[in-house]
């Protein structure tokens, strides 16, 4: 058992920080010192610059960091939660289901590895150049993970609780919902985290291509890389990782609000 | 026989020289943009080899900041890209290049839906309309056009769309137009989904486009090669207006399109080679209006961007 009381647990929160502080000053040293040319490498304080100019004027100029942002998360987010509707009652029915799931198995297995970039010529042609589309890439990516951790989330719930709940006289919907979903959340919550990173990975393929509204996290990326500054590229790349460490961040505390009965 | 064995030694080792004279130029260009032809032509007829080049295609772009990106990287010591991109990239401390020819001034256009009720470029108030890219010379040509009637920027929805997408967004609909350089833009009006709205050549006569483009680091290592890669490429611009037939078979060949869209397209397009520094200039006023590069010094910028060996030195 650990006596460690709460300052301390701050005190080394803190400094899990201190290699990614020293690895920031060294690489802005080694730029400094013109060891890594501007152009190939921006510093972290032109990137830092950069996120300013982001904020302030925009890219393209007038287009400011917070439309853009709100733009992404909303393609995201529309993206994901149609994938969650689709996969967690698909992926519940396949796994308790024995024979469908047999039978959709090869359909998953045959899109699965299929990247959503290769779908963007297709989506383009099916949805057009916009939200539409955007979303259904994210929708592409976002669908599998939730899918298959429902199916395992269903499949490592102890028979037995089943078996004694349909004894008891549980009828489908109880079992449903009081037992199968409670049991299999824990994989299904795993499956909602992987499922948002992967859906906030494809959203910059996804803008790369164009964007109807003109505003996108991946859109701004892809002007930066039109007008040739590789510090607002990395800066633009700085805010989207952050961004997906913050959505990680949130859903790992709904998952503790969730999951606090296990 | 002993001085006929350093007789053959000699004769050798000359050889040996000869050919190691040859000098290995990499070069880019843009992926099916007939802009491009006369680095093809000059390919195809041998003029890089006449001038004693032994040119290898190192990359295929799909856009300009792309290959200033290769510049960067020093993959390519040569290339034919728009000048926008170039100047853009130069600005802004991506890359180190100078241009030393141009490859050709307009050959773009605005296309509209073939059905389309826009009439002129008034009637673009309020639509969509697709560009190539940010700080593109089509952007830069969209832009001058909706000046030039007196419409603001802001009261047209501009996106960027690559040129491939272009066509199939205005077929279905999605946009109302788009600019593009040649071939894409006759494309359209051959496959019957748009027609010519207004060609880049109205809207500003005899505007540069691409340019031959050298690698700083190159172009201090082989000022003579430079020259003789400017050369053979004027070479292979006079060829293009001497026989244009053969010019057409070239593009059909390096594009992969029909041979009536690449006649059709060619007719719209100038081969020329003469870069004026006041069109770069232009093209730098306009960068920096619109934000995409910080106020410099222009003057200075022009001096260090354009290096004409076959003009012998600048053009004003």
């Amino acid at each position: 058992m650990d006596h460690t009381g709460p300052l301390d647990n701050k005190m080394r929160r803190l400094l899990n920080y201190m290699p990614l502080l020293v690895f920031l000053i060294f690489w802005q040293a080694l730029s400094s010192s013109g060891a890594i040319p501007e152009n190939r490498l921006p510093s972290p304080a032109a990137i830092a610059g950069g996120l300013a100019e982001l904020i302030h004027d925009g890219l393209p100029p007038g287009y400011g960091l917070a439309g853009h942002f709100a733009a992404s998360i909303k393609r995201v987010l529309s993206g994901a939660l149609l994938a969650l509707v689709t996969a967690l009652p698909l992926g519940m029915a396949m796994a308790y289901l024995g024979r469908l799931g047999d039978m959709l198995r090869p359909f998953v297995e045959l899109l699965r590895p299929v990247p959503p970039l290769a779908w963007v010529p297709i989506s383009i042609l099916w949805f057009g150049i916009g939200d539409g589309s955007a979303a259904f890439l994210i929708f592409l990516g976002a669908f599998f993970p939730i899918l298959l951790n429902t199916i395992s989330g269903v499949m490592s719930i102890n028979k037995r609780l089943i078996e004694s709940s349909v004894i008891l006289g549980a009828g489908k919907r109880d079992l449903f919902i009081k037992v199968l979903v409670p049991g299999a959340m824990p994989s299904i919550i795993t499956g909602i985290r992987i499922a948002l990173g992967i859906g906030w990975m494809t959203l910059v393929a996804a803008e790369f291509t164009g964007v109807r509204s003109g505003y996108g996290l991946g859109y701004m990326i892809m002007t930066a890389r039109d007008i040739q500054r590789p510090d607002l590229i990395v800066s633009g790349m700085a805010v989207i990782g952050l961004v997906g460490y913050c959505m990680d961040m949130l859903i790992k505390m709904a998952e503790q609000k969730l999951l606090r009965w296990s | 026989m002993k001085r006929f064995a350093i007789a053959l030694i000699a004769l050798t080792l000359f050889a040996q020289a000869s050919w190691a004279a040859d000098t290995v130029v990499r070069i880019g260009y843009l992926r099916n943009d007939l802009h491009h032809l006369a680095a093809w032509t000059a390919i195809e007829k041998g003029f890089f080899r006449m001038e004693g080049l032994n040119v290898e295609v190192a990359g295929i772009f799909n856009a300009g900041p792309e290959e200033m990106s290769a510049f960067a990287s020093k993959s390519i010591d040569m290339g034919y890209l728009g000048m926008a991109p170039s100047v853009t990239g130069v600005a802004n401390k991506a890359a180190g290049i100078k241009a030393v020819a141009l490859a050709n001034s307009e050959g773009s256009s605005i296309i509209v839906g073939k059905d389309s009720p826009i009439r002129d470029v008034q009637g673009l108030k309020g639509k969509s309309v697709a560009i190539p890219g940010y700080s593109t010379v089509q952007d830069f040509l969209l832009r001058k056009a909706l000046a030039t009637v007196g419409l603001d920027a802001g009261k047209v929805n501009i996106i960027v769309v690559k040129p491939p997408e272009m066509i199939i967004a205005l077929g279905s609909g999605q946009i109302d137009a788009f600019i593009a350089w040649e071939p894409h833009a006759t494309k359209a009006v051959t496959k019957g989904i748009g027609r010519v709205l207004v060609q880049s050549s109205e809207i500003w006569p005899g505007h540069p486009c691409c340019v031959v483009a050298v690698e700083n680091g190159f172009y201090k290592d082989n000022p003579a090669a430079v020259k003789a890669f400017a050369a053979a490429h004027v070479k292979a611009i006079a060829y293009i207006k001497n026989h244009p037939d053969e010019a057409v078979k070239i593009g059909v060949k390096y594009t992969g399109m029909d041979e009536d869209t690449v006649q059709r397209a060619m007719r719209n397009i100038t081969y020329e080679h003469i870069i004026k520094e006041g069109d770069v200039k232009e093209y730098l006023q306009y960068l920096i209006r619109f934000g995409y590069v910080k106020p410099l010094d222009q003057d200075a910028f022009v001096r260090q961007y354009v290096d004409t060996p076959t003009e012998g030195g600048r053009n004003k």
